[in-house]
């Protein structure tokens, strides 16, 4: 059942992991997405819909901009949410305990979908001259054949970023779990609001509009001051 | 010679893996030759065609929803170049003036206002439980770039050159700014609706949760001055944590 999961993590890692620079680019890869569908897939949804809504904020505001690779969201969500079911089957635990609990020990092996992604590009770099040297012998298919090998590199980047943080996860959580369960219920409703406000204040600190907090303020009063007299 | 709508489809499904070589060398120039490499191909043929494809594997980088408005333009000026017209401006120099400021519009629109905006409004259906919040994103998100990706190829192919025009008579640079204020606004109304949902789940005094105001700004000002999100996630996830356990020996003190 458990390796029947991870391989299932896995077809959605590649998929979502592609869809970042790759292939088609229409946001499958938000956690949003990635976390639900991981969760479906699984037979616990209602895991994966927790995992993406603390995660789809949280880097958010690292842009894909130009050569600048954001920490990989999607494989610590799609990760994340796999370890919680695992962890929620093997020990019997419900609640949003076991989603929040993984997706914190995950979120810093983000940083190594960095990496991995850094690494995909680099390998990359020798194709164009590769079709080049297809153009010089006139063979056109070859040099488009060198492009479609650019798909190979992001798709062992993106299952590389998966296993790592997935094996990380693994190695830490179930000896960490039972240690850390029962003081997590006292505050894990508390931090599961606190991370997407972390992820919608790191926005507001960098997001290039004027008066950005003006704004925010505002409206966030106004909505406030509406649902409380309503 | 005009492009049959086989050729333009043909181009257009190649955008959709425009990235798949993407590289720090010369970025989308190889996805750019791939894409555009059916309309080489009816336009040009023998050593006529290896020169002009040459010329299309060096450095390129726009935007990748943009992608398709340049190459329209580019596909413009090939198709006058081929039937023998010399253009204004040089094809490879027109490549390189607008890809920098369309790459600028489009970060600013879509990843930063579109994608802040369409998570923004998902999340509230996500919040409430909604397991379709997902394709809620996805809609939102995407109804404009398959909007841009379709519509600006065939204005850019239809233009040419003057395709520049258009985007500056649409105001794009503009839109870029409205819709990151409305993501404002938006993230303002969701961050008040999982409090306010919060605090009354927990029974606590609603009216509370107008303070959260105070520790979140402080969070924008330390993410203004570059201090990093992972600390930050984890200094305040400890600090609850603590306090959870804290509360609940007083909890358990005072019934004893």
């Amino acid at each position: 059942m458990i390796i029947q999961d991870l391989l299932l993590g896995a077809l959605v890692a590649l998929l979502c992991g592609l869809d970042r620079v790759a292939v088609l680019q229409i946001m499958i890869s938000r956690p949003l997405v990635a976390a639900p569908l991981t969760g479906m897939l699984l037979g616990q949804p209602l895991i994966g819909l927790q995992v993406g809504i603390m995660m789809e904020l949280l880097w958010l505001a690292r842009l894909p901009v130009g050569a600048a690779i954001p920490p990989d969201d999607t494989q610590v969500s799609i990760a994340a949410t796999v370890l919680a079911v695992t962890v929620a089957r093997m020990f019997a635990s419900s609640g949003p305990e076991p989603a929040l609990f993984c997706l914190l020990v995950t979120l810093p092996l983000g940083k190594l979908g960095q990496y991995f992604d850094h690494r995909a590009r680099r390998f990359n770099d020798h194709l164009p001259e590769l079709a080049e040297l297809a153009i010089e012998r006139g063979s056109l298919r070859g040099a488009e054949r060198q492009h479609l090998k650019g798909l190979l590199s992001f798709s062992v980047a993106a299952l590389s970023t998966y296993i790592v943080i997935l094996g990380g996860g693994l190695l830490i959580i179930p000896f960490l779990w039972p240690l850390i369960e029962e003081g997590l219920v006292y505050s894990s409703s508390w931090i599961q609001l606190a991370l997407p406000l972390i992820g919608v204040a790191v926005i507001l600190g960098t997001i290039n509009v004027s008066r950005s907090i003006t704004l925010f303020c505002a409206s966030f009063g106004m909505a406030f001051l509406l649902m409380w007299l309503v | 010679m005009a492009f049959s709508w086989k050729t333009k489809l043909h181009i257009w499904l190649r955008f959709l893996i425009l990235q798949a070589s993407w590289n720090f060398e010369r970025h989308q120039g190889l996805g750019f030759f791939y894409a555009l490499l059916p309309g080489l191909r009816k336009l040009y043929s023998g050593s006529q065609l290896l020169a002009v494809a040459r010329r299309y594997v060096g450095y390129f980088n726009t935007h990748p929803y943009l992608t398709p408005l340049v190459a329209g333009a580019v596909l413009k000026l090939e198709e006058k170049q081929a039937a023998g017209d010399t253009p204004a401006v040089d094809i490879d120099d027109f490549k390189e003036i607008v890809a920098a400021p369309y790459a600028a519009i489009g970060d600013a629109l879509f990843w930063g206002g579109l994608r802040p905006l369409a998570a923004g409004v998902s999340l509230f259906f996500a919040v409430k439980g909604f397991l379709w919040s997902s394709l809620v994103f996805l809609l939102l998100f995407n109804l404009v770039p398959f909007w841009f990706r379709t519509v600006f190829f065939a204005r850019g192919y239809r233009q040419g050159m003057n395709s520049v025009e258009f985007i500056q008579q649409n105001s794009l640079p503009d839109w870029a700014i409205h819709t990151k204020e409305a993501a404002v606004v938006v993230l303002g109304g969701l961050s008040a609706f999982m409090v306010f949902s919060h605090l009354g789940r927990q029974s606590v005094a609603t009216w509370l949760g107008l303070l959260t105001l105070l520790p979140m700004v402080l969070l924008a000002y330390l993410a203004r001055k570059g201090v990093s999100t992972l600390w930050m996630i984890y200094i305040i996830a400890l600090i609850i944590f603590m306090a959870g356990l804290f509360w609940a020996d007083v909890i358990q003190w005072l019934e004893m």
